[in-house]
C-alpha cells in the first residue's frame, strides 16, 4: 500500500482563520449534507408545492389590491404547512447531535479550537440555513409576488405586511430547532430523534387542545398553536378572547430559550 | 483570510509540556493525583496499565478535561486559559472510533482542516496530501463506514495532521491492526517524527515504543512514577554483564562451570549450540576470553546487561502497586 517511494511529511504554511468564525464550516456542513439528502429534497419539493407554489401562482395571475396581514397570518396558519415544517424540522434536527454522539465524533469537534458553544452555533446555524429554504424564502417570495402584482397603490402597508412577513419567516425558521436540537442530544439514534421530536410536538398539542376547553391559555402548551398565535401577533392579528400576551411570550421562550440552554447544559457536562 | 490570534510560543524550550502537580477526579476517582511531568520534545512513550491516567492526562493537555488542582503548560501556554491556542497547535488520534461515517474520507480530513483554521481551498489541497501520506490512496472516496479498522486508523491520523500540528497525540494508534498495518502505522509515525514534530505515543504494545521512542514516561494510578530516556532506563543494572557464547553443548557446559569458579554466574539461557549468560561485572574481562579460549567456545558478544522495556514496565508498576 505504501509504495517504493513514500510520500514525506511536508509541513503547512498557510493562516488559520478566527476561531470565532469556524461554527460556520460546521453549519455550511449541515447545509451541504440536508440538501444532498433526497428525503429532506423530497419533503421540501412537495411541501413547497403544497403550501407556496400554488398561491404564489394564484395571486400572480388573479387581481387583488395589495399584501394583507391577514391573508399572510393565515397562509402561514395553514395546517399543511405546520406539518411539512415539523417534518423537515425534525429531519434536519433529527442527526445533528444523535450522529455525533452515536459515532463518538464529539472529541474530534472538541480536541480541536472549538468550544460547545462554537459546536452548538454551528449546528443551530445550520439548521437554521436549510430550514429557512422551506420557512423563510417561500413566504417572502409570495409576499414579493403580491406586492409586485397589487393592483392598489398603498405600497407603504403592503411593505409593512413584507417587513412582518420576514420576522414571521426567521421566527418559523427558528421556532423547532432547540427542541429538535434538545432531543437529538438526548439519544445516539437520529430515528427516535426525529419520531420523538414529532410526536412530542403532537402529543402537547392534543394535551393543549383538551385543557383549552376550559381556559383559552392552555392552549399555549402546544408548540403548533404558539406558532399560530405568535405568527398573529407577529402579523398584528387581534389574539383569541382571554389569551394573556405574556402567556404567548413566555410559552415562545419556553420553547426555545429552555431547551437551547438544556441542549447546552448536556454538551457542556458530556464535553 | 484573516490570521488567528497570534500567540508568542516558546519553541525552543526544552519542554514540549509542563503538568505540575494536576489533579483530576471524576466523582470519587482520582484519574490523575498530583501528576508531575516534564515532556520533552522529540518522540516519547507514553505507557500505564489501563486506567492509569494516560488519556486523562492528554486530555487534560487538550483542555477536554478541567484539573481540580494543578498546572499544564504546553509550548508556554496555559491550558486552562489558552486551550484554543493550545488545540490550534496540538493534533490529537483518539483511541476509540470516533469518525463520521457518513462522510467519506478525503470529506471528513478537510472538514476537520478546515475546523482547525485552514480555508476551504487550503483544506482540500491538504487534505489530498495527508491521505496520500497515510496511504488510504482511491479508499478516499468511499464513505467511512465500509472501511476496515486499518484505513480507519489511517484516517484518524490523517484528521490528527491535517492542521499540520506541532505536537500530536497518538493514543493507541495500532489498536486492532495486522503486523502488515502495525509497520504500516509506525513507519508512518516515525516519518512524521522525522519533520521534527513532538509526538506523544501512547501505546501497549512495548516494543512499538521501543522501536520509535526516544524518552518514555510511565503512568500508574494516576502518576507519573518513571520518566527518562529509553536507553538510559533499559540500560538495568551496570554491574551486571551479559555473553552471548556458542559451542558444542558438553563445552559450553564445561565454560559455565568454569566461569563459575571466576565470576558470579547470575543466569544461563541454553539454546542450541548457544547460552546467554548473565554474571556479576568482572574487572578483567581478558580472563574471560582467556577460559573461552581454552574451553574451546565461542564468545559472540559482551556486554553489560540491558533490561527490556517490559522490565522496565512492570518493575516500575508493580513498585506502585
Amino acid at each position: 500500500m505504501m509504495g517504493l517511494s513514500p510520500i514525506e511529511y511536508h509541513p503547512w504554511n498557510g493562516k488559520r482563520t478566527e476561531h470565532g468564525r469556524r461554527f460556520v464550516v460546521i453549519a455550511e456542513s449541515i447545509l451541504r449534507r440536508s440538501i444532498g439528502s433526497r428525503w429532506f429534497l423530497a419533503v421540501l419539493i412537495i411541501g413547497t408545492f403544497l403550501t407556496f407554489a400554488l398561491p404564489i401562482i394564484f395571486t400572480a395571475i388573479s387581481p387583488h389590491e395589495g399584501l394583507v396581514a391577514e391573508d399572510m397570518a393565515s397562509q402561514l396558519n395553514n395546517g399543511v404547512f405546520f406539518i411539512f415544517l415539523l417534518i423537515l424540522a425534525a429531519l434536519v434536527c433529527s442527526d445533528l447531535i444523535a450522529e455525533d454522539k452515536r459515532s463518538n465524533s464529539l472529541v474530534l469537534y472538541m480536541s480541536r479550537a472549538l468550544d460547545s458553544e462554537g459546536y452548538l452555533s454551528g449546528k443551530f446555524l445550520g439548521a437554521a440555513a436549510t430550514l429557512s429554504i422551506f420557512a423563510f424564502v417561500p413566504p417572502l417570495i409570495l409576499a414579493v409576488t403580491t406586492i409586485v402584482t397589487q393592483s392598489g397603490s398603498d405600497y407603504l402597508s403592503s411593505v409593512e405586511v413584507l417587513g412582518s412577513t420576514l420576522v414571521a419567516g426567521i421566527w418559523m425558521t427558528l421556532l423547532f430547532i432547540p427542541l429538535g436540537l434538545l432531543i437529538s442530544s438526548l439519544t445516539d439514534k437520529k430515528t427516535y430523534a426525529a419520531v420523538a421530536t414529532f410526536m412530542i410536538v403532537f402529543v402537547l398539542g392534543i394535551v393543549a387542545g383538551l385543557f383549552a376547553e376550559n381556559d383559552v391559555n392552555w392552549m399555549l402548551l402546544g408548540p403548533q398553536l404558539v406558532m399560530t398565535l405568535s405568527i398573529d401577533a407577529i402579523y398584528g392579528v387581534d389574539l383569541p378572547d382571554g389569551m394573556n400576551a405574556w402567556l404567548l411570550l413566555l410559552a415562545c421562550i419556553a420553547y426555545t430559550v429552555i431547551p437551547m440552554a438544556v441542549t447546552y447544559i448536556l454538551l457542556k457536562r458530556r464535553e | 483570510m484573516e490570521e488567528g490570534k497570534s500567540v508568542t510560543l516558546d519553541a525552543k524550550a526544552p519542554n514540549t509540556i509542563e503538568a505540575r502537580d494536576v489533579t483530576v477526579a471524576f466523582g470519587e476517582i482520582l484519574a490523575l493525583d498530583h501528576f508531575t511531568v516534564d515532556v520533552p520534545r522529540g518522540m516519547i512513550g507514553l505507557l500505564g496499565p489501563n486506567g492509569s491516567g494516560k488519556s486523562t492526562f492528554i486530555k487534560t493537555v487538550l483542555g477536554l478535561v478541567k484539573p481540580t488542582g494543578g498546572s499544564v503548560t504546553v509550548n508556554g501556554l496555559d491550558s486552562s486559559v489558552q486551550f484554543m491556542e493550545i488545540r490550534d497547535r496540538v493534533g490529537y488520534m483518539p483511541e476509540h472510533d470516533c469518525l463520521i461515517e457518513t462522510m467519506t474520507g478525503i470529506e471528513l480530513v478537510s472538514y476537520m482542516g478546515r475546523i482547525s483554521g485552514m480555508t476551504k481551498n487550503d483544506s482540500i489541497t491538504r487534505g489530498h496530501e495527508v491521505i496520500d501520506f497515510v496511504g488510504l490512496g482511491e479508499h478516499r472516496y468511499r464513505p467511512i463506514s465500509t472501511y476496515s479498522t486499518g484505513m480507519k486508523q489511517r484516517v484518524k491520523l490523517a484528521q490528527a495532521i491535517v492542521h499540520d500540528p506541532e505536537i500530536i497525540f497518538l493514543d493507541e494508534p495500532m489498536n486492532g491492526l495486522d503486523p502488515t498495518g502495525r509497520d504500516d502505522m509506525l513507519d508512518l509515525i516515525d516519518r512524521i517524527a522525522r519533520s521534527e514534530k513532538s509526538i506523544l505515543l501512547s501505546s501497549h504494545i512495548l516494543p512499538d515504543i521501543e522501536r520509535l521512542c526516544k524518552d518514555v514516561i510511565i503512568i500508574s494510578s494516576g502518576r507519573a512514577i518513571v520518566q527518562g530516556d529509553l536507553d538510559d532506563l533499559m540500560s538495568g543494572d551496570r554491574e551486571r554483564v551479559r555473553m552471548t557464547i556458542r559451542g558444542p553443548p558438553e563445552k559450553l557446559r564445561s565454560f559455565i562451570d568454569q566461569l563459575s569458579r571466576v565470576c558470579a554466574v547470575l543466569t544461563v539461557a541454553e539454546g542450541f549450540r548457544e547460552s546467554i549468560v548473565t554474571v556479576a561485572k568482572v574487572e578483567n574481562s581478558s580472563e574471560i576470553f582467556r577460559l573461552a579460549k581454552t574451553e574451546g567456545v565461542q564468545v559472540r558478544s559482551l556486554e553489560p546487561d540491558r533490561i527490556s522495556l517490559e522490565d522496565v514496565f512492570l518493575k516500575a508498576v508493580k513498585g506502585v502497586a
